[in-house]
């Protein structure tokens, strides 16, 4: 089957043909063939939160030295359908004091935003919900959603520790979003376009030596640490940080209202690595693509989940940062150095230089950046860390 | 172009739709038996002291208009950016005023201390 | 000179009413009304420097044909330790005046960790510290009637009996008491100001390691203050000790801090040998050396992965690294007492089952693995950026105020206090071994994670050492009155039967007296108080617990930090409940 055929503007002929042959109008058809990509796209995501569920704890086991699920269905791939099964049979419980309107509202919008953000995808060259010209921003202005239903969840529950999860969400998610964008602008920049398919297409298809994270290296690794964070990911994962606010903005939710937070937690992390699939790795990128189009949808995914399990190392690996950590890493180090680099990809990217030439001093360029941001880092560091912080004076009764 | 941005209605309602039903299906599923003890808010199994809705602190506050501020000016950054190639020299160097301006603003909130958790 | 009933008497001729001299530790009786500045006087006076309050409690002497300290109903009882003179112990008695409703002065000038000590004592003997600050019940519930402790608190007193038929009335409501919801919220604390978040972290909470509850008023994530809330997990073991024969207590011991079980045993089983004037063979001493180690190291193995935990969250991989290592402890103990957590392998005289065959060269095989196995948690940790900014700064405890919380362990040696009851106070023939006392300076959380990583290595020294010099001959002691013969001589003694038969129907019996005794846990100092009125069971058996004193400095530690800080102090103080609450 050539999965091109999915594609949502030139759907498969067969369809289409089926479509004209029954005397609809054009716009009625164009409709038709929308809905039946949203489905597809509805059904993809969910099943795919299915898999990850999996795949996170299987993974989680085996770099803890355990096995993980292994009991429900073959190598246990079938516990998240359990779990979720279990879950639907539960309590729906509402504090009595709950804000109701926003209490219930946040799960969908929490399910809401992480489907809207699926629709700008690139699966393959022609495998994308809505190739829209503005793409990169649509994807911040749905991911804004994402925060408000984790402050909406927070602020509603009349919970302390919802309240502070709800806080810690503003935090992070609102300062995170400043380098995020500022290391997306950046491949944008070379590339000059929105697009997100565009951004895939930019980065050519000789065997992967066109991708931005080889001349971009700083600005992939801005991003990569931003999208742990706007993923609410270890080790930022201090909004819902079990050991200190217990689950942060949902732990008043029960049952199914929780496993939407939970799905999209899920999902939300995939399409971060979705997007950063597309802009650093190549997207559907891969050699053959062009022979063979369904082979973009395996390279997709494939690259996908190696930046997903990267994630789940990296939370096997690393303590939780505390909020003024967390804030201090944002501001005086990723935001300033995105922006060092915005400037100096721009002024580079003028200088007009021939192709090779051109790749290799962006590439000197985000080195040089990037380590004399680490050596800053490390000297102010190493002063903060060699003296004691006394917080306060203790006083004790003495003779 | 406008037809561009069809599938995304489509989907935007098929989401809603969904996200409807991901709201009202809990309550129907699923049994209730509600009792005040269940429906206190969770405290570490503590009836809680205070209602949680109470003054909170200010530095979340001001992350919050850090970001409006930020945001605003980098999502002006992004049209700029796309037709980078296209641009003269000039368009740098305004972008460099840009950037100038940004930055001043940048080291003044750095020096009140805004990004200091205190 | 550092003789203290010698200064004492010259500094405060009429002060001391009697002295005594017990199993080598010298007890000065004083009046209470002098109390406060004898203690001054002992804390601070050079050549004496008693600066470390290890326990506080008091005795009803109700029912003791010859009492203690004649004239007073209740007597208060200090062990003090001088922690710049390798732990040198000094036992205060104090007469308390009032009869039935005894006061006494507070000591919490002096020493601040009295402040739980006494409210300890209040709550469970209804003594009245005068000048205490906050004089409230801190194990029992706060409508708690009477002081349990006392000789005349009734014994039982359950509605509910003990084997009960599911016809039984009771039942019909069993289980709906939970959904009583009338209760009202308590009011926030006094101290705590109501504009500032109050907040209930515990009793459960995923960080608090059981059902420790600590009030915290926070304003936005800065701690303002910590109040905990203990009790929770108070099983009475005090009670039951006076109840139950000198052996059967074991079992209750290995309860108390249940990571630790067999040092438990020790403390325990050393203080009654202590009160008998016995000790057990050299192989015993061994095997318990060997023994207390290997538990001091499954305790740290536990501290390491949950601390990790806490700091870093469910997705961290160090608690099972750690916990892999803590296995093969537990399947050791499994080999030579058959349990794993509660082991109650030692005895009163030795410990209950020689090695087997199998166990040493497992244990060697063990030992061989381990410094890597430290080596790679120090990999994942020690330069891991996070870990160290989480970490360094946070929970400070300067030695000054270390030594005045009554804080022991790891904890006082973090704070640069070289103080270690196995250097100090040698117990186990501990002086043959060559190991080391890390101590660090910084006194912050950071140190406290190298002095327990560096003990866990010194203690696998240790048990190496002891396997490699394992003494042949007795596992116990070759005393029928206080062990039972072994199972062949029943068949040939008639000897050995009526020894048998005593021990086992009326239990060994110490001679009358009391004594302190005091070792160096996981955790810190963990002593056992035992008055003995010549009977088969503890007329009084008070326990101090490490973590008891040690969690006390909780509010020191965490006032001003972050409210994930807390997590990490919590961590740190490496507290278990059961040690607690007892």
């Amino acid at each position: 089957m050539d999965l091109s055929s999915i594609d949502l503007r030139a759907i498969g002929a067969w369809f289409h043909g089926l479509l004209i042959s029954s005397g609809m109008s054009q716009t009625g058809i164009h409709v038709i063939e929308a809905l039946v990509g949203a489905l597809l796209l509805l059904i993809f995501g969910l099943t795919l939160v299915i898999f990850l569920i999996w795949l996170e704890r299987k993974l989680a086991g085996r770099i803890q030295d355990r096995l993980g699920p292994n009991r429900v269905g073959p190598y246990g791939l079938l516990q998240t359908v359990a779990d979720a099964l279990k879950l639907l049979t539960k309590e729906d419980v509402t504090p009595l004091d709950a804000d109701r309107v926003p209490y219930n509202l946040a799960p969908g919008l929490a399910v809401f935003h992480v489907i809207m953000a699926l629709a700008v995808i690139p699966f393959s060259n022609r495998v994308i919900g809505a190739d829209i010209n503005v793409g990169v921003l649509y994807l911040m202005a749905v991911g804004a959603i994402g925060s408000m239903a984790a402050l909406m969840a927070g602020w509603a529950s009349n919970n302390k520790y919802a309240l502070i999860g709800g806080f810690r969400v503003v935090a992070q998610l609102l300062s995170y979003e400043i380098p995020l964008v500022l290391a997306m602008i950046i491949p944008v920049m070379v590339s000059g376009t929105m697009r997100m398919n565009g951004l895939a297409v930019a980065q050519g298809s000789i065997f992967g030596f066109g991708w931005f994270v080889w001349t971009l290296p700083l600005a992939f690794l801005i991003f990569f640490v931003a999208s742990l964070a706007e993923g609410e990911r270890a080790p930022f994962d201090l909004l819902e940080a079990e050991s200190e606010i217990v689950a942060g903005y949902n732990i008043e939710y029960s049952g199914m209202k929780f496993a939407w937070f939970f799905l999209a937690f899920f999902m939300n992390s995939w399409v971060l690595a979705a997007i950063g699939t597309t802009i650093f790795f190549g997207g559907w990128q891969g050699p053959f693509v062009d022979q063979l189009p369904a082979l973009g949808v395996i390279y997709f995914l494939g690259k996908t989940m190696i930046l997903f399990f990267v994630q789940a190392w990296v939370r096997a690996t690393f303590p939780r940062l505390r909020i003024d950590q967390m804030m201090s890493f944002c501001w005086k180090f990723l935001v300033p150095m995105a922006l060092v680099l915005f400037a100096a990809v721009a002024i580079i990217l003028k200088l007009n230089l021939p192709q090779p030439l051109e790749a290799i001093t962006l590439l000197v360029a985000n080195v040089a950046i990037l380590l004399t941001g680490v050596t800053l880092l490390g000297r102010t560091q190493r002063k903060a860390l060699y003296a004691p912080k006394r917080a306060f004076t203790p006083t004790i009764p003495r003779l | 172009m406008m037809i561009d941005y069809l599938p995304l209605l489509i989907l935007f309602v098929v989401a809603a739709v969904f996200a409807a039903i991901a709201i009202i299906m809990p309550s129907l599923i699923g049994p209730k038996n509600p009792n005040k003890m269940k429906q206190e808010p969770i405290e570490s199994g503590m009836i809680p002291f205070t209602d949680a809705r109470q003054r909170f602190p200010v530095q979340y506050y001001m992350v919050a208009v850090l970001f409006i501020l930020f945001d605003i000016e980098v999502v002006f950054m992004y049209p700029w950016a796309v037709l980078l190639n296209k641009l003269k020299v000039f368009g740098l160097i305004e972008m460099g005023f840009f950037l100038l301006i940004l930055l001043i603003g940048y080291v003044y909130v750095w020096r009140k201390g805004a990004f200091e958790w205190d | 000179m550092t003789d203290p009933v010698a200064q004492l008497r010259e500094q405060f001729p009429d002060a001391i009413l009697s002295t005594s001299d017990t199993s080598a530790v010298p007890s000065i009786t004083v009046k209470p009304e002098t109390l406060v500045d004898v203690g001054f006087f002992l804390r601070d006076a050079p050549g004496l420097t008693y600066d470390l309050l290890s326990d506080l409690t008091a005795v009803d002497q109700l029912e003791l044909a010859s009492p203690l300290e004649p004239g007073a109903r209740f007597y208060g009882v200090y062990h003090l330790r001088s922690v710049s003179r390798d732990g040198t112990l000094l036992q205060l008695r104090v007469p308390l005046p009032g009869g039935d409703t005894p006061t006494a002065p507070s000591l919490t000038g002096v020493w601040p960790t009295a402040n739980w000590h006494e409210r300890e004592a209040y709550d469970l003997l209804g003594v009245h510290y005068e000048g205490h600050p906050d004089l409230r019940r801190i194990l029992m519930p706060d409508d708690w009637q009477g002081h349990p402790l006392r000789k005349d608190y009734p014994h039982g007193g359950e509605h509910i009996p003990f084997s009960p038929t599911w016809e039984d009335e009771e039942f019909k409501f069993l289980g709906q008491q939970i959904m009583k919801a009338e209760q009202r919220p308590e009011a926030v604390p006094g101290r705590m100001d109501s504009k500032h978040m109050v907040v209930n972290m515990g009793p459960q909470h995923p960080a608090t390691h059981g059902v420790l509850r600590l009030i915290v008023e926070l304003d936005g994530e800065r701690i303002v203050s910590v109040e905990p809330d203990i009790g929770y997990l108070h099983s009475g073991f005090e009670k039951q000790a006076e109840s139950v024969r000198y052996k059967d207590f074991v079992y209750y011991t290995d309860r108390m801090d249940y990571v630790s079980a067999m040092q438990n045993n020790l403390a325990y089983v050393l203080t009654v040998e202590k009160l008998l004037g016995i000790e057990a063979p050299p192989r015993a001493q061994a095997i318990r050396v060997i023994m207390a180690e290997l538990q001091r190291i499954a305790s740290h193995l536990v501290w390491l992965g949950t601390h990790a935990l806490d700091v870093g969250g469910t997705g961290l991989a160090l608690l099972m690294y750690a916990f892999r290592e803590r296995e093969d402890i537990l399947d050791l103990f499994e080999m030579v007492c058959g349990a794993r957590l509660t082991t109650s392998y030692m005895r009163i005289g030795g410990v209950s089952a020689d090695l087997p065959p199998a166990f040493v060269p497992r244990l060697r095989d063990f030992l061989a693995i381990l410094p890597q196995r430290f080596d790679e948690y120090g990999r994942m940790l020690t330069d891991n950026p996070i870990w160290r900014h989480r970490l360094e700064g946070v929970g400070y405890l300067s030695k000054e105020d270390a030594i005045a919380m009554g804080v022991t362990g790891p904890l006082l040696r973090a704070s640069g206090v070289n103080y270690d009851l196995r250097k100090a106070q040698p117990y186990c023939n501990y002086d043959q071994y060559d190991f080391e006392i890390p101590v660090y300076d910084e006194g912050d959380s950071y140190a406290r994670y190298f002095v327990r990583l560096n003990e866990m290595r010194q203690s696998a020294r240790i048990v190496q050492q002891a396997i490699d010099t394992l003494p042949d001959g007795d596992f116990w002691l070759n005393d029928p009155k206080v062990v039972p013969p072994k199972r062949e001589l029943l068949d040939q003694s008639m000897e050995a039967l009526i020894h048998h038969f005593k021990l086992y129907t009326e239990g060994l019996k110490p001679p009358v007296g009391e004594v302190y005794y005091g070792i160096e846990a996981s955790k810190g100092e963990m002593g056992f108080y035992i008055v003995s009125d010549g009977s088969a069971h503890p007329y009084r058996c008070r326990v101090r617990t490490p973590s008891f004193s040690n969690l006390s400095a909780v509010e020191m530690m965490s006032k001003g930090h972050l409210f994930s800080d807390l997590v990490t102090v919590i961590g740190t103080i490496d507290i278990v409940l059961g040690d607690i609450d007892r």
